[in-house]
């Protein structure tokens, strides 16, 4: 079992349901508003006057398989445009109840 | 959720609700009437009192007075002012705009039953009118007849007056100028007292003669007969041959003594259509009828009726007031369509797609058609002002959906779906895109609380502008977002079209260009800055070469003149040099039609108030052929007819008026406070003369009239006593012989008319006719009326008027081609050189006054709207400076507009200035765009200097896209040439000035200023919050 947190732009929201559907993904967590910043690239999305974009976040609990097909489908999505933003963090799941 | 992104996910009930407002709009579209101005009702109301047989002084002391003092404390009231001349008083209140006349109607009468017991008994009771908008006639009908004139009242009561009183909305139809059938009984007096007999023994004779009376029943048989008398005339002519008795055994007819003629009564009063006999049919509405509807049906409804009339009758149109409403309405309209077309150009340039060109543009309808629904609501009408408010709107109503639209097809472009786009886009620049209309709206919206005539104009521009631009936003925030996420589509980046080959490069060059010239400004800004300063106050200083008035006169395709002989001129003398003068005017190319009136009309009755009348007084309404169908002007028009009007040595004075709007006038008033008549008088001939010579000075008249020769029979009361006498029966006896004693009525076809008799006019014509007037005593002997008194001329003093409960006379004058203001200030130098006695107040007032007023109005607006545009800005950018560096584009724009109005020759008028004010919010607007930007490219990390050059090259296409549409937008309303456009045009042309030189002058500006006073503080958050964490560097 591996948690995969998608931070991706707000623009991008329903293409990242439909992925995760096609994926075969059913359980994920989302926060609408998240804000944040790259730590190389791309503008801050802090959701003020300055910078009005604002983030959302995706988490999922997958099974280890499934990682990679899904942060394949992330780098794709990106690729379309890499201004839009849009990065996925993996990490290993201990336990769950 | 939010309202757009609701909006963007039910794009179905947001489209249902857009069309449910179409549909309202669309239904009080049809259900708003239309007019020339909104609903104005002048907030005057006259008292009228009559007081048969009192001179003018009699009537200022007895009647004009105590009503005077006894109304001057009525609440609202602004001014009163009376006229008093021989036998009648009439009292003026002007009230406060805001004024409940009803109420004061009410005030009134309780004042005036208080003074019951105070007025001398024989005056009758006075009358209270309210004087409305709807008591102007709307239509005018010019009646020439040949063989039917005779009898044209009759025909007219039959076949015209009685069915258009059918018509809905119709207030009175009246018959001016018709004459009226009489029997004149014309006696010679010598043959009268040969006979013995008097004039109120023929009278008693005749009316004993003409009688019809039932006598009582008599019973025959089974039957019950009702008995009558039935000596009524069946026909004028048997009167000559009533018997009025015997003399040496012989009978006497009437016709011995008398001439019996069934005619028209003696005419006081000449009309003419073209020089040919004539009448006059006046039309008013109901107040609150709408004018273009009620004219269509009357001029429908007598094409029908004229087919009905005897072929001799031809009627012909001198006023339809709603020809020039509905041709200025038009006229506005197609501006407004111009507007759009131009708008529509200007956002497909800027843009260069067309499906976002329609999302754009369909803000416009929605916003247009939600001020019709407020207008419906609101009871107000279709007119000149709403119509133009529309207009001016137009521009501005594109600007909020530009600014969404483009930020939606950014995120689209970044390969976002139109949906999201759309949602987070409009999250995005809501916030903004409310400011903006915010400041636009604190122009806006002080103007609905401007109070006054001014106010009733401007209220409903700002009502207008402010609704309109409100709903723009509404739209840009709801509809636009939702038609982008169904409409807009990624464009492929490889594929550029043509827009983007021929176009694009053009956009960038200009860009790169302005960005150059930037960098190049806030490097000099020391130059920059004096520059400016030296425009700015030069613009200034050609203030004073701008003229002046109120209101711009238009153009109505008529004019009227009063012309007044020597007072005291037989109506024939009258009559004559109208005929004359008739001739002259038909000689005029462009004059259609001329009706004339000459001499007074005894049954006059309420027209009188409105027009001047008398035997020495000719009315001319003059109408001209239409706008585009001649070249000179009707002012041009006008000033020929002046210079020939000033051949005549027999016109006393004359006034001629080119406009047919009563509310409206152009004058320059100099009023003379005074209570010695013949000082005041003297004075006011001094500077009616003086005021003469100066440039431009027409129509300079002297309000009070001249004094008017009379002749009076002064009766010597010993010599009437000694023969049993006195002066009731001596003046009834001269009334009987030279007005004439109504005797009885003449009865045919359910008509009357009087049978009249008097002395025959050979008889009556000199004061020793009227010394030789036999007069019966008490004993039945004959005296002469110059054996107990004797007949003098004197001269009658003139009519008395009081303004503010003093006497006053008023000196006018009309400007022609040059600025009222300027007038103003040489009539004021005039007054300045003359010499004026002790105890006389002069002040100068009339349209000059309503200027001056006018323009503190707007005076006061602008501060307001400054303040509180600086209120909104100061908020938006939680800063004090922020504003003040915006602001500096405000300047510029008085600049622009003051040029523009000097290089078109336009006068600074109300509408102008006002045009000025609107300036505020829209140049701001410009500003506000470019300075958060530049904060934005500094949050962002960029230098200042950076900042600046990447934000100018950035913002210059949004800010000259919105310029551009409003400039466009007014484009028409300035051009404009057609009926009324005098009115609107002004403040076209100084939005426009204003606009295009502040534009210009922002995108420099306010950068340096930016440079100067935004370089350090507030910008500098990082260094502030790094001294605030210097520890961590220990």
């Amino acid at each position: 079992m591996k948690a995969v947190l998608i931070i991706h732009n707000q623009a991008q929201a329903e293409r990242i349901e439909y992925m995760l559907d096609r994926l075969n993904i059913r359980g994920y967590s989302k926060w609408e508003n998240v804000l944040g910043k790259g730590s190389e690239t791309g503008d801050p999305r802090l959701g003020t006057h300055t910078w009005p974009e604002m983030n959302s976040s995706v988490l999922s609990v997958v099974q280890d398989e499934q990682v990679s097909d899904l942060l394949e489908s992330v780098k794709k999505l990106n690729a379309i445009n890499e201004e839009v933003g849009i990065r996925a963090f993996v990490w290993e799941v201990l336990e769950t109840v | 959720m939010s309202i757009y992104k609701t909006a963007v996910k039910k794009p179905i009930t947001t489209l249902m609700a857009f069309i449910a407002v179409l549909v309202f709009g669309a239904y009080s579209l049809i259900n708003l009437p239309i007019d020339l101005y909104p609903d104005i009702e002048f907030p005057a109301i006259t008292v009228i009192t009559s007081y048969r047989g009192a001179g003018a002084a009699d009537i200022e002391t007895n009647i004009s007075k105590p009503i005077e003092s006894s109304l001057n404390a009525i609440d609202n009231l602004k001014e009163i002012s009376s006229e008093s001349r021989d036998n009648l008083s009439i009292v003026s209140l002007e009230f406060e705009y805001e004024a409940d006349l009803s109420e004061a109607a009410n005030d009134i009468r309780d004042a005036l039953s208080l003074l019951e017991n105070i007025m001398p008994e024989e005056a009758e009771n006075p009358m209270i009118l309210k004087i409305s908008s709807s008591m102007v006639p709307i239509y005018m009908y010019a009646i020439t007849a040949k063989e039917s004139y005779e009898g044209i009242e009759q025909t007219l009561e039959e076949y015209i007056i009685n069915p258009l009183n059918r018509i809905e909305g119709i207030g009175s139809i009246s018959v001016f100028g018709a004459p009226i059938r009489q029997v004149g009984v014309e006696i010679d007096p010598r043959k009268l007292e040969a006979y013995n007999l008097t004039v109120e023994q023929i009278g008693g004779i005749i009316r004993a003669e003409n009688l019809n009376m039932p006598t009582g029943n008599l019973r025959m048989g089974l039957m019950d007969y009702p008995l009558r008398v039935e000596g009524e005339f069946s026909s004028s002519d048997i009167i000559e041959d009533i018997v009025l008795g015997s003399f040496n055994g012989q009978a006497i007819y009437l016709k011995d003594v008398a001439t019996v003629r069934d005619s028209i009564k003696e005419m006081t009063m000449d009309e003419r259509i073209n020089g040919e006999l004539g009448v006059r049919l006046i039309i008013t509405k109901q107040s609150g009828a709408n004018t273009v509807k009620v004219a269509r049906e009357i001029s429908k409804e007598m094409d029908k009726l004229m087919a009905n009339l005897p072929y001799d009758i031809e009627i012909q149109t001198i006023m339809d007031t709603s020809s020039f409403i509905k041709s200025s309405v038009n006229n506005l309209t197609k501006t407004l369509l111009f507007a759009l077309f131009f708008v529509t150009l200007v956002v497909l340039f800027f843009l260069g797609r067309w499906r976002a060109t329609l999302i754009i543009l369909l803000a416009i309808p929605i916003s247009l058609i939600v001020s019709f629904i407020y207008l419906y609501v609101s009871g107000n009408s279709i007119n000149i002002i709403s119509l133009s408010a529309l207009s001016i709107a137009i521009g501005m109503v594109v600007d909020d959906a530009i600014v969404v639209l483009e930020n939606i097809s950014k995120h689209i472009d970044r390969g976002a779906s139109p949906r999201e786009a759309a949602i987070y886009a409009t999250n995005e620049v809501w916030l903004a895109v409310i400011v903006t209309t915010m400041t636009i709206v604190a122009v806006f919206l002080p103007m609905t609380l401007v109070g006054g005539m001014t106010g009733v104009m401007f209220r409903q521009l700002g009502w207008i502008v402010s609704i309109t631009v409100t709903t723009s936003t509404i739209t840009a925030i709801t509809l636009t977002p939702m038609l982008s996420s169904k409409l807009l589509r990624l464009r492929s980046k490889e594929k550029k079209s043509r827009y983007e080959k021929s176009i694009v490069p053009l956009f960038d060059r200009l860009d790169n260009g302005y960005g150059r010239l930037l960098a190049w400004s806030i490097r000099h800004k020391l130059i920059i800055s004096v520059l400016a300063l030296l425009v700015f106050v030069g613009s200034i200083a050609l203030v004073s070469k701008l003229g002046t008035e109120f209101m711009p006169e238009s153009d109505e395709s008529c004019f009227s003149i009063a012309i007044e002989l020597q007072s005291g001129t037989r109506v024939e003398k009258t009559i004559e040099l109208a005929r004359d003068i008739d001739a002259y005017l038909e000689g005029i190319e462009e004059v259609e039609l001329i009706a004339t009136s000459a001499g007074s009309d005894d049954t006059g009755g309420l027209l009188s108030i409105f027009q001047s009348s008398g035997s020495n007084i000719i009315n001319y309404r003059v109408s001209l052929s239409a706008l585009d169908q001649r070249l000179r002007s009707v002012w041009d028009i006008a000033e020929e007819v002046r210079l020939h009007l000033d051949n005549y040595p027999e016109i006393a004075k004359y006034n001629l008026s080119t406009g047919s709007n009563m509310m409206m006038t152009s004058s320059v008033d100099v009023e003379i406070f005074g209570y010695d008549i013949d000082q005041t008088t003297k004075l006011a001939n001094e500077i009616a003369e003086k005021m003469k010579l100066i440039e431009g000075a027409r129509n300079v008249e002297i309000s009070r009239e001249k004094a008017k020769p009379e002749l009076r029979a002064e009766l010597d009361r010993q010599k009437m006593a000694a023969v049993g006498l006195n002066t009731a029966m001596v003046s009834t006896a001269l009334y009987n012989r030279v007005a004439g004693m109504t005797a009885t009525r003449y009865r045919e076809e359910g008509n009357e008319y009087d049978v009249i008799i008097r002395f025959s006019e050979e008889f009556r014509n000199s004061i020793t006719d009227i010394e030789n007037i036999s007069l019966q005593t008490a004993s039945g002997s004959m005296v002469k009326l110059g054996e107990v008194g004797k007949v003098a001329e004197y001269w009658s003093p003139p009519n008395i008027e009081h303004k503010r409960l003093e006497r006053v006379v008023k000196v006018s004058a009309t400007p022609f081609k040059v600025s009222l203001g300027e007038m103003a200030l040489n009539i004021q130098q005039v007054i300045d050189d003359t010499e004026i006695p002790k105890g006389i107040i002069i002040e100068v007032g009339g349209a000059f006054q309503d200027q001056q007023e006018g323009f503190k109005d707007i005076a006061l607006l602008m501060l307001l709207s400054l303040v509180l545009v600086y209120i909104v800005m100061a908020s938006q950018f939680e800063s004090l400076k922020m504003p003040f560096i915006i602001m500096f584009s405000i300047p510029f724009a008085f600049s622009g507009a003051i040029l523009a109005l000097l290089i078109t020759d336009t006068t600074l008028s109300m509408v102008a200035a006002l045009g000025a004010v609107m300036l505020i919010g829209i140049v701001v607007k410009n500003a506000i765009v470019l300075v958060d930007y530049i904060n934005l490219m500094r949050d962002r990390g960029h230098s200042l200097n950076e900042a600046i050059v990447l934000s100018g090259k950035s913002r210059l296409r949004p800010v000259l896209m919105t310029a551009l549409t409003t400039i466009l937008a007014m484009l028409p309303l300035a051009l404009s040439t057609g009926e009324g456009s005098e009115v609107w045009s002004p403040m076209g042309i100084s939005v426009i000035g204003g606009l295009i030189f502040s534009t210009m002058v922002t995108m420099i500006i306010v950068p340096v200023m930016y440079r100067i006073f935004a370089a350090t503080g507030e910008r500098d958050k990082k260094k502030s919050i790094h001294d605030k964490f210097v520890f961590m560097d220990n």
